[in-house]
């Protein structure tokens, strides 16, 4: 059993974390324009000052990057820990790839309708699969 | 106690979820109270909307298992750090256990009594620990 092949799923969710920062910064900077924000002028401040200022579809694409940096954080200790621990193959990489297929769905459809009913139910069915890896890792590393 | 370094991460990890499913149980019932419906919400929603419509007791849950995703993430990387670099000792699994301990007592009191001085205390203990572990990683990765 190939026991790194988990690393694939994780560099994938990765790689699409910074495909959602292209995005972000894509329709972000335009906007910022149109609303005729000055960078060059501004000390301080976060995006978040954003909010209410930029239309709603082009801050939840700087939503949907800020739960990247959220619960696929558990995911990437997780992945590299079971890859380490010699787990990282089989059921652990169809549960990783369900992880990282499913928080894609996410993103698209928070970037796009985000709809509130539909983002939950994929919110939910990828938090069960992290839930299924984190009981792996910890039957393997605690319980062994 | 396990072996491996790699332990407390994963039950931490599991601990974040086991939050996860504390906010779900108690959010849906406390939605429903206040009269909010999911399926009516208008497009783009987001948890942090739901600060002051919800009872703070009921956003405390959510506040807890937001912060286990921000300075645990350090924790994560530091033990992956230690575990590579042959910086697993007595020492670094005694205080990576610590750490995780008072994380979980952290979340149980957030989530319950939340009164400030007493979180404030846990927090600082389980981050001397953390601040212990990234110390000893950076001797163990650059010796």
């Amino acid at each position: 059993m190939e026991t790194n092949a988990i690393l694939g799923p994780v560099a994938a969710l990765a790689l699409w974390s910074m495909v959602i920062w292209v995005w972000m910064y894509a329709t972000r900077l335009p906007a910022m324009r149109r609303a005729k924000i000055d960078v060059a002028k501004i000390v301080g401040g976060t995006g978040q000052n954003l909010e209410t200022v930029l239309p709603p579809e082009v801050q939840w694409k700087a939503h949907n990057y800020n739960h990247l940096m959220e619960q696929p954080t558990i995911f990437y200790a997780v992945a590299l820990a079971l890859a380490i621990g010699g787990m990282g193959g089989g059921l652990n990489t169809q549960l990783a790839w369900a992880y990282v297929g499913l928080r894609i769905v996410h993103s698209l459809i928070q970037v796009t309708v985000n709809r509130v009913m539909w983002r939950f139910g994929v919110f939910a069915l990828a938090s069960l699969a992290l839930l299924a890896l984190c009981v792996h890792a910890f039957m393997g590393f605690v319980l062994h | 106690m396990p072996e491996s370094l790699l332990a407390p991460g994963a039950v931490l990890a599991l601990w974040t979820l086991i939050m996860l499913g504390w906010v779900a149980a108690t959010r849906f019932s406390a939605m429903s109270k206040a009269g909010v419906d999911l399926k009516a919400a208008p497009p783009g929603g987001r948890g942090v909307d739901l600060e002051n419509v919800l009872p703070p007791a009921i956003n405390w849950k959510s506040h807890n298992y937001t912060h286990l995703l921000e300075q645990p993430t350090v924790f994560y990387a530091v033990i992956v750090f230690l575990h590579l670099s042959g910086g697993s000792t007595d020492l670094t699994r005694a205080l990576a256990w610590a750490y995780v301990v008072l994380r979980i007592v952290h979340s149980f009191w957030q989530a319950t009594v939340n009164r400030i001085p007493v979180r404030f205390a846990i927090f600082g203990l389980s981050t001397f620990c953390l601040f212990a572990l990234a110390v000893l990683a950076v001797i163990a990765t650059l010796g």
